[in-house]
């Protein structure tokens, strides 16, 4: 890992629909770190993706990402930064391809006017074969399984060539065994192109075991280190409350909180 | 047959079904997918305003059609930014505002002014060739700006936050789009008349959705759908001299309903 860092909060606060989501947020992530963002409902997870996306800018305190402010962002550098969006459900009549879906990711780095050139087709290529989708490249969108769409959103996202991968809860939705194939995956792929990621859940305890760092969000940074730092009962009540309960399996800390998520 | 295509309206009324029916239908695309078919509603009665508007002081009716179309875009977009609402709560105010509008400027109008009536209901069969122009004109240069940015808007389609987080202008080029569309609905506005301009911009692309996998095929579903329709709609309507614009647009619906009941799209999905 390098010393610098590709992403850098300093006293960031964001509001978000009138409130302040996310307050006095200092954090530096380094390239090719892999983080993982966690905390309970609306302690401002999705604000920090879309501060990191440019989407949303600070009101006070700065986001620097490519040690650019995020409010000079140009399209260029959002280009730079993959992003898997909460899983909503696709329209499945959408007359889209696997391929089509997945061509998506150029279109940025393209530029207006442009068609696809034969490296955008090689580039496009090589992403549905790092995520086991190439044999499906013709297939419709729409008619494939939850897992299966996620893969090629994240081969869409990989299209880009980006720097930063941002995942928005890529698992919800999606049967434990394939969500543990898609963790692997991105896992993987962290290491074959050695991607900066920020991989924001609710369920702790996929990602304990293969982030580098973990970040606890409560409106405010309440803590940031590695996870067995931070899976601790001291860090994790004043977040979760008493219903918090760590157990071990299999030498590791497991993190049982009671889940008043209303994931459908 | 061959003598029926000998006559001038109706060369005029097959070029111009040509081509709106081709705008309408590639239009209708993202209109269908991006899900913003209220703008076309929209656009479609404040145009019918300005036509009413530009009889009572005498000038240009096709000109005050399209200003009154893109203000639509630019007023509803400006309100439902400084408001923070959804876009069908300041369409569905300006729609009927300018609805109250119309009949307030037919009511003004001194005698029966059939004209107006045209505008309403449609009547292709009436295209003049300076229409004719100005619908090639306008449909060409639709034609462009589509091609042009064919890409984005299909990725703005298919996701407005993904495109913009990967670094497309998402919001400037979805406001062209609604601009686009508004135009389109203003050079169909005489062929198929106000009430029913918005069956050409949804019906096609809605029918070829249910069987298209993938762009291209949407594409040339939807144009043949709408193209089909409208020639159908103007050589059976000069046969049974029945109204064009019903007539086209009972066409696409029956092709639309047809398309939902038939489609082979959802049997075809693969067994998990």
């Amino acid at each position: 890992m390098t010393t610098h860092p590709i992403i850098r909060f300093s006293n960031a606060t964001f509001s978000y629909n009138g409130h302040e989501a996310l307050k006095d947020i200092t954090l530096d992530i380094f390239e090719g770190e892999f983080v993982g963002v966690i905390g309970p409902n609306g302690s401002g997870k999705t604000t920090l993706l879309k501060g990191l996306l440019g989407l949303i800018h600070p009101t006070s305190g700065s986001l620097q990402i490519f040690d650019c402010a995020c409010e000079e962002l140009r399209c260029h550098h959002r280009a730079r930064i993959g992003y898997l969006p909460q899983k909503e459900r696709t329209d499945p009549n959408y007359p889209i391809t696997v391929w089509e879906a997945a061509m998506m990711g150029r279109y940025g780095a393209m530029g207006l006017f442009k068609r696809p050139q034969k490296q955008d087709h090689e580039i496009v290529m090589e992403s549905l074969e790092a995520v086991g989708m190439a044999d499906l490249k013709d297939q419709a969108f729409g008619q494939l399984s939850g897992g299966e769409q996620q893969r090629v959103l994240i081969a869409r996202a990989l299209s880009q060539r980006p720097d930063i991968l941002l995942l928005d809860e890529p698992t919800t939705g999606i049967d434990a065994a394939t969500q543990r194939r898609l963790r692997d995956l991105i896992c993987k792929l962290h290491q074959q192109f050695h991607l900066t990621i920020v991989f924001v859940t609710h369920d702790i305890n996929l990602i304990s075991g293969i982030v580098e760092t973990l970040v606890v969000l409560k409106t405010r940074l309440h803590a940031k280190g590695p996870p067995e730092e931070v899976l601790t009962k001291a860090v994790l009540e004043p977040v979760y409350g008493d219903e918090v309960i760590i157990a071990k399996r299999d030498q590791k800390p497991y993190i049982i909180v009671r889940d008043t998520h209303n994931h459908a | 047959m061959l003598e029926l295509l000998s006559y001038g309206f109706i060369q005029r009324a097959l070029a111009a079904s040509l081509l709106i029916g081709l705008v309408c239908a590639l239009i209708g695309i993202f209109t269908v997918l991006k899900g913003v078919t209220f703008i076309g509603a929209g656009t479609a009665h404040a145009a019918f305003a300005g036509v009413t508007l530009a009889f009572l002081i005498g000038v240009s009716p096709f000109l005050m059609a399209v200003l009154f179309g893109l203000s639509t875009v630019w007023v509803t977009t400006f309100v439902q930014e400084k408001g923070k609402m959804k876009p069908d709560v300041p369409i569905g105010v300006f729609y009927t505002f300018t609805m109250a509008l119309a009949i307030l400027f037919i009511g003004l109008m001194k005698g029966y002014r059939p004209e107006v009536y045209g505008y309403l209901f449609g009547s292709i069969l009436s295209v003049t060739s300076l229409d004719l122009k100005v619908i090639a004109a306008l449909s060409i240069g639709i034609l462009i700006v589509l091609v042009l940015f064919f890409k984005e808007f299909h990725f703005i389609s298919f996701d407005q936050e993904m495109a913009e987080a990967s670094g497309i202008p998402a919001k400037r080029l979805s406001f062209l789009l609604l601009n686009l569309i508004s135009l389109a609905v203003v050079i169909a506005l005489k062929a198929v008349g106000a009430m029913l301009v918005f069956a050409l911009l949804v019906i096609p692309a809605a029918a070829a959705q249910q069987w298209a996998t993938n762009m291209r095929t949407m594409i040339i579903y939807s144009a043949l759908i709408g193209v089909g329709s409208s020639w159908a709609g103007v050589f059976l309507s000069y046969w049974l001299d029945i109204p064009s614009g019903a007539t086209i647009v009972l066409l696409a619906a029956t092709v639309f309903l047809f398309s939902v009941l038939f489609s082979g799209k959802r049997q075809k999905a693969r067994p998990v």
